[in-house]
């Protein structure tokens, strides 16, 4: 199976602090990829070097996505070759219509792509469609707009911060449902998430810890290693 | 004959460009009327609306009266504008709505050519008691800059009355534009002033709203929304005067700053009347990078994403 996304050797330094720390990994085609680790570890900073943001290119390392070195090229160069990031805590925009920002980056921009992609995460299309994604929505509400948007631009990879924080149990599952049907979409999918629920539906998850891949393999074996070695663990030492 | 209709045309070009539906001005259901410099080009009125016009030199005198108990289902269209160039179009109009009437206006003022243009609009309105008008004024000034305009206001709300006026600048430039809005407003007498003005280049903002509440459970809400950018140049004054028992009244203006661009926001509250309680808040800022870059990672440039942002906050 092709590789998606190869990110080779990866640092970063921030204020004199090393976030990054030669990190190596990859993400197959069309495959859901969990990203573990405690708060700090770095899962959140990776999202942001893969998407190119502003203060996070990286200090040394490459970073290829669909055979194409991205190292260098910006956000929106990325995004237009079907590479997205879905926040750990989407953003709030005044007077944009829910429909109009699910189909901002969506190829079919048609009535029909936004609502089909509110009903993937279980928001009602004739309540939310004509609504604005302004502060009067709920953080889930926020969470799955933003899953919806990402659903409705069908990328070659979406990196996902935290999909399931905010979400109440209930929507957790149709959440699920989600994650998996990106693969019948040929979108692979990079999951952040503390979860052991979410990762357990990835096909391979890695484990992160002081800005590196510590260990890689079956979600339910690295979830294991995760709280078993991990929960003693305070970052200066890594696990054997 | 040709020239009329050429202008015509264009006029009605430009207004569909400001969200205006052509079909409108021959709809016989639809009060409008169609102004080119000081040339009438169409009126339509309705029953229990009367609307008497003059041409004058440089523009048009307009009497418009509501008759009492009235109440208009459609808005009315306006369109004022000039094709040429050049030119000075000054709108005199005089409005009474009588009492128990109600009415929707929209009015569209588009320059498409304009570079040395001038376009006034003295406005006088009495509002009977227990009435409502409605007024939105959307502009169109072509891409060079070059128009001068003037809204200027002055109005009585009656008792128990409603008035909300609506001001909307996005499209094109502005050029200079000073506005004027000097309301009072009655017993439990309501209004409501929006404005939403992007300025771009070197163009110059001016809004100066008031409103006075004279008399008992009289409200007013002022709300600004103005995005400035390159090296335009923005005050927005808000002023609002209780002198009555009850009233109540709130200012609330926003304006985004990009570039070398500079804003002044001066909220004025006036409470002579222990009863009376009026709030008012302002904030000038920048974009917000974060959803800039949200809007990046759905592959919008970065002009596009300011332009969806700026959009959503003058919508």
């Amino acid at each position: 199976m092709n590789e998606i996304l190869i990110v080779d050797s990866v640092y970063l330094k921030k204020d004199g602090r090393d976030i990054v720390n030669g990190l190596t990994f990859s993400v197959p085609e069309g495959t859901l990829c969990a990203i573990l680790g405690r708060n700090g570890a770095g899962k959140t900073s990776l999202a942001s070097i893969i998407m190119g943001l502003s203060g996070y290119r990286p200090t040394s390392g490459r970073i290829t996505f669909n055979n194409v070195n991205i190292t260098n090229l910006s956000v929106p160069e990325r995004a237009r070759m079907g590479l997205t990031l879905a926040f750990q805590n989407p953003v709030s925009i005044e007077g944009l219509k829910i429909s109009n920002y699910i189909l901002l980056g969506a190829k079919d921009k048609n009535e029909k792509t936004a609502r089909e992609a509110l009903e993937r995460v279980d928001l009602d299309p004739d309540i939310y469609m004509k609504r604005t994604l302004d502060k009067s929505l709920s953080g889930g509400e926020r969470k799955r707009i933003e899953l919806a948007a990402v659903f409705a631009m069908r990328p070659r990879l979406a990196i996902l911060d935290e999909p399931d924080s905010g979400i109440d149990a209930i929507a957790i599952e149709k959440i699920k449902e989600l994650l998996l049907s990106f693969k019948k979409i040929n979108t692979a999918l990079l999951l952040i998430t503390h979860r052991a629920t979410i990762a357990e539906i990835a096909d391979i998850a890695y484990l992160m810890d002081a800005g590196r891949i510590i260990k890689s393999g079956p979600p339910k074996e690295v979830n294991e290693f995760f709280i078993t070695k991990c929960g003693s663990c305070f970052h200066s030492k890594l696990p054997e | 004959m040709e020239r009329m209709l050429n202008e015509y045309e264009e006029l009605i070009e430009a207004y569909e460009r400001t969200g205006g539906v052509r079909g409108e001005f021959s709809n016989p259901n639809i009060p409008s009327l169609i102004v080119s410099g000081n040339k009438i080009l169409g009126k339509n009125v309705v029953k229990g609306l009367e609307l008497e016009s003059e041409a004058v030199e440089n523009g048009v005198n307009l009497r418009l009266t509501l008759r009492k108990g009235t109440k208009i289902f459609y808005p009315m269209r306006l369109c004022f504008g000039l094709v040429p160039k050049d030119g000075i179009q000054i709108i005199n109009m005089h409005a009474v709505i009588e009492e128990e009437a109600g009415m929707n206006a929209i009015s569209h003022c588009v320059f498409p050519n304009a570079e040395h243009i001038l376009h006034k609009m003295n406005f006088e309105l009495e509002i009977g008691r227990g009435s409502f008008y409605r007024y939105s004024e959307i502009h169109f000034h072509g891409e060079k800059g070059g128009v001068e305009v003037t809204p200027y206001i002055k109005g009585r709300v009656g008792e128990s009355s409603f008035f909300e006026a609506t001001f909307v600048l996005k499209e094109g430039r502005v050029g200079v534009f000073d506005t004027k809005y000097d309301i009072e407003v009655l017993k439990n007498g309501s209004i409501e002033l929006y404005a939403k003005v992007w300025g771009k280049g070197n163009d110059e903002i001016s809004i100066d709203e008031r409103a006075h509440l004279t008399e008992e459970g009289a409200k007013a809400l002022v709300k600004s929304k103005v995005v400035i950018s390159d090296n335009a140049h923005s005050k927005v004054f808000s002023t609002i005067d209780a002198s009555a028992p009850y009233t109540k009244g709130h200012i609330d203006c926003t304006e985004v700053v990009q570039g070398d661009a500079i804003a002044e926001a001066v909220p004025t509250v006036h409470v002579s009347n222990n009863l009376a309680k009026v709030t008012h808040e302002a904030a000038i800022g920048s974009l917000d990078s974060r959803e800039i870059e949200t809007l990046e990672t759905r592959g919008l440039s970065e002009e596009e994403a300011i332009k969806v942002l700026i959009e959503g906050i003058l919508s």
